[in-house]
């Protein structure tokens, strides 16, 4: 049996560049912790997996994304 | 050569827009240029919000995010100015390549017609 190939879901949508400012869309690639999830889990394509690791980060310097979600409470 | 720039400022969320347009009007008077006398496309407060962790011990910040366009010799004594001024928490600046500048959007959709919006940075 072969796995269906997954699709990248930004490809999907139809965006080309992963805004930085957007951090409600990219919190949906990190995990509770506010981790990046690998391409494995997310699904991305190698295109997209990169625009979004720069993405989080810019967003994360920025306090729009915490670096580790839940610390210091 | 004029290259299309993105900027986010974090002010202290003490400050009044009144006061923050004074501050955004002096760093973009070192932006303007014979060539290009209205160097910024774009000024979009989003206006006072909560960070994601403290910055200097504010949990508050003022958001305003720009566009322009300038020559590269024109930016370090812009950032020099920004980073001296101690109103501004934080900012970054971007190259924004290949987009147009057009209103910030707020929603989480992003459709585009565009054929090539390549961020290579």
């Amino acid at each position: 049996m072969r796995r269906r190939a997954k699709t990248c879901p930004v490809c999907e949508s139809g965006v080309r560049v992963l805004d930085f400012k957007d951090e409600r869309a990219l919190s949906r690639f990190t995990t509770e912790r506010g981790k990046i999830l690998p391409a494995r889990l997310s699904g991305m394509c190698a295109r997209h997996q990169r625009q979004l690791a720069t993405a989080i980060k810019r967003s994360r310097y920025l306090a729009l994304m915490p670096y580790v979600r839940g610390a210091g409470r | 050569m004029t290259r299309h720039y993105e900027m986010v400022y974090i002010f202290d969320s003490a400050m009044e827009e009144a006061q923050v347009n004074e501050h955004l009007e002096r760093f973009h008077a070192l932006l303007t240029t014979p060539e290009k006398p209205e160097p910024v496309t774009s000024v979009s407060h989003w206006g006072k919000r909560q960070l994601a962790y403290a910055i200097g011990g504010k949990e508050i910040g003022y958001y305003v995010v720009t566009q322009f366009e300038a020559p590269a010799a024109q930016l370090p004594e812009y950032e020099r100015a920004i980073k001296l001024d101690d109103s501004v928490l934080r900012h970054l600046l971007v190259l924004n390549e290949g987009e147009a500048p057009r209103a910030p959007r707020t929603s989480d959709d992003d459709d585009d017609g565009g054929p090539d919006r390549e961020e290579n940075d």
